[in-house]
């Protein structure tokens, strides 16, 4: 049952196409996957998935990916075992900056590239074992 | 731990529903692609193998199968029910479902034998639906669609957000230990019971400084260090009855209250003046042996004691905090009499020379040559040792053009015996020091300018700019060369470097602190190795402690790696 070991990412953008691609994707790729629409959604599911990866989209209205990151990372049973990829324009050297500052692990460059996205979400699974 | 200590849990309180214990899953096996201990549950009441299947498929959900009346109780108490899917033709059982469901945030999927179903499934707006018999692959599917949909939404969504952020508050992330709120309502009963408690403010200094220079990673291990040692050195002290102990989120102190239970005697004066002694040496060691002696000798703590008498008229809060704001005036006006130590013990070290100079092996990342030293100047006196302490005194004394005048000597001094010729020398100046008049290409005494890196930390701003790169020309002309400190520690970006055209770029620790695992910081410093090489400039990756993080950076293309992993600073004596 190898699809089981795959680690559950939750995806959060705030644009429903956004997501159905991606979900679409990473599930036929084996990676359980939940979805949030919002930061706030992503927070409260945040406990109920527990998921190991998080997909977040830094342009969201209300609470922005740079605060649910933050967020999330401090939660305090969950936030450790838990990585953050950053779904974002971030070619700009303070945004990478404040990525660190926020605690994110790693970042996908928008508009996707799909396969660009498997990759790093493969490389981050990789960490989760270590 | 002892009991009485109830204020500090080992492991950070766990924020999920609690476990009723009526209810336990019936499913086999764990959860294999969650967090250990917890699986999300699928309840149903269809003993159809191919739900059991769609589980397994799910990544190691737990299925709980219920007879088809039961189900909506289950609903509402199973605490990590994520999906129900329902069966039955019974109408009320149905409805029952989906109220609770809906409820607590469970997504509904209505497994439907025939048309009938099927169109009562859509009236009550079920998450998703499939025709029975269905193979594992499609409930999968309904399951997943349902689960996303089913989000919770409007004034739930907002309950619980609230309730996550609520139980945040009530204890710090990092240290575990409860917040002021929480530590006051513990200790309410006793303090009116003992009609006293002694409250002891732990004054942190410099902790900010150390997430300046290592980043904020370093700091929340260093908190947690601090912590833990802080409550093994009290279980084994007079104030092992205290009740709780508190720190501030987002704030490196503590407080301590201490309210001895109603069989035991209060610590005494004597005993709690002991105890701030101790603790300052006790966590100092601790540091050291997890952090290393340079974070160890650049913390200070000051402690400062008050006593609150219990009072029926005035509300238990406002004494408590009253009692806190007093302990943090005693333990500031201890730091002010340290402080007044140290400026005295800086005059005498500059008087008699009392600063020397540890020697920082800077190697080639491929070959691991030594390539060069970097010049760290430290105090003799034990109260000085930390440099950032030195100068942070001498910033307050106006001794700063001294001090660095005194550690620019000794480096240079000790460098024709320390040095082989083929090394560098990197000294360490700070742009205040460009305006120092005795601070000039000339002054400098060294054989060969062409030896000497003078590193400048991007940290402190330059105020006149072309002032400033006149300065920098007229060293150049010698042969001096410059690299830029810490880079990468601030917002600004690469062009502020460019500006200074460096030889050397040093990366700030903060970006190597566990590189191995970020693939931000990886990115980053790749970013800054094209851009050195564009430049025809070495990068430099400082703080390198691990193989992991040698390894990273050597695989980006840095060329100079300088860290503990490799090396310790050198002692003059060779040791």
């Amino acid at each position: 049952m190898p699809d089981a070991q795959l680690p559950s990412i939750l995806v959060v953008d705030d644009n429903y196409d956004n997501t159905e691609i991606i979900q679409r994707y990473l599930e036929a790729r084996g990676y359980p996957v939940s979805v949030a629409h919002s930061g706030d959604e992503a927070l409260s599911l945040l406990e109920q998935v527990r998921p190991s990866l998080v997909l977040l989209d830094v342009m969201m209205p209300g609470r922005d990916g740079w605060e649910v990151c933050r967020l999330m990372k401090s939660h305090p049973v969950l936030g450790r075992r838990l990585r953050v990829i950053m779904v974002t324009a971030l070619d700009e050297w303070d945004d990478r900056r404040q990525a660190l500052q926020t605690g994110a692990d790693d970042y996908v460059a928008k508009p996707f590239d799909l396969p660009k996205l498997a990759i790093t979400v493969e490389r981050n699974a990789a960490m989760l074992t270590r | 731990m002892p009991e009485s200590l109830a204020g500090a849990p080992v492991e950070a309180p766990a924020v999920t529903p609690t476990t009723e214990s009526s209810v336990v899953s019936h499913a086999p096996g764990h959860a294999d692609g969650n967090a250990p201990g917890y699986a999300p549950v699928l309840l149903t009441d269809s003993y159809d193998p191919a739900v059991v299947e769609a589980a397994a498929q799910l990544g190691g959900w737990h299925v709980d199968v219920r007879p088809a009346r039961d189900l909506a109780a289950a609903v509402a108490r199973v605490p990590d029910a994520r999906a129900v899917i329902v069966t039955t033709d019974n109408p009320n059982a149905l409805r029952d479902v989906f109220d609770h469901a809906r409820r607590s945030g469970v997504a509904v999927v209505v497994g439907c034998v025939d048309e009938t179903m099927r169109r009562r499934a859509a009236e009550l707006r079920a998450d998703d639906w499939y025709r029975v018999p269905a193979s594992a692959d499609e409930i999968v599917a309904r399951v997943r669609t349902a689960t996303a949909r089913a989000a919770p939404t409007g004034a739930v969504l907002v309950d619980r957000i609230e309730r996550a952020e609520y139980e945040q508050m009530l204890y710090d992330a990092r240290t575990g230990l409860p917040t002021l709120p929480v530590a006051i309502e513990r200790s309410r009963a006793l303090i009116k019971e003992r009609g006293e408690v002694v409250v002891l403010y732990l004054n942190f200094v410099r902790y900010s400084k150390l997430e300046e220079i290592y980043g904020w990673e370093k700091l929340d291990a260093v908190l947690e260090t601090t912590a833990e040692a802080v409550r093994d050195l009290l279980a084994g002290t007079a104030l092992s009855a205290s009740k709780a102990l508190v720190s501030f989120t987002n704030d490196a102190d503590m407080v301590l209250f201490h309210v001895p239970a109603p069989d035991r005697a209060a610590a005494t004066d004597t005993e709690i003046n002991e105890l701030s002694q101790h603790l300052g040496t006790h966590i100092a060691r601790r540091l050291e042996a997890a952090h290393g002696d340079e974070v160890a000798a650049l913390c200070d703590i000051y402690i400062g004691v008050a006593h609150v008498y219990y009072n029926p008229k005035v509300r238990l809060e406002r004494l408590i905090y009253r009692g806190i704001r007093e302990a943090a005036l005693a333990a500031k006006s201890v730091e002010e009499r340290e402080r007044a130590h140290k400026v005295a013990d800086l005059r005498s070290s500059l008087r008699e020379r009392l600063v020397y100079v540890d020697y920082h092996p800077i190697v080639e990342a491929t070959t691991q040559r030594v390539f060069g030293y970097e010049a760290l100047a430290r105090g003799v006196m034990r109260s000085l040792r930390s440099p950032e302490v030195m100068f942070e005194v001498a910033a307050e004394a106006d001794l700063l053009w001294e001090l660095s005048r005194l550690c620019r000597a000794r480096a240079i001094e000790d460098m024709q015996t320390r040095l082989k010729p083929d090394e560098l020398l990197f000294l360490n100046v700070d742009p205040h020091d460009f305006a120092d008049p005795e601070f000039s290409e000339n002054d400098l005494s060294v054989d060969d300018p062409r030896r000497v890196v003078i590193e400048i930390t991007e940290r402190t701003a330059i105020k006149d700019y072309p002032k400033f790169r006149e300065r920098l020309r007229a060293f150049r002309a010698l042969g001096f060369r410059f690299a830029v400190d810490d880079a990468g520690s601030g917002y600004a970006g690469l062009g502020s470097i460019a500006n200074l055209e460096p030889d050397f770029i040093k990366l700030d620790m903060s970006l190597i602190n566990c590189i191995d695992t970020n693939f931000i910081k990886q990115n980053l410093v790749e970013t800054m190795v094209r851009f050195a090489n564009d430049q025809r400039a070495m990068v430099i990756a400082e703080g390198v402690e691990r193989a992991e993080e040698f390894e990273t950076v050597k695989s980006l293309g840095v060329h100079l790696v300088q860290g503990f992993f490799l090396h310790r600073p050198e002692r003059p004596d060779g040791g």
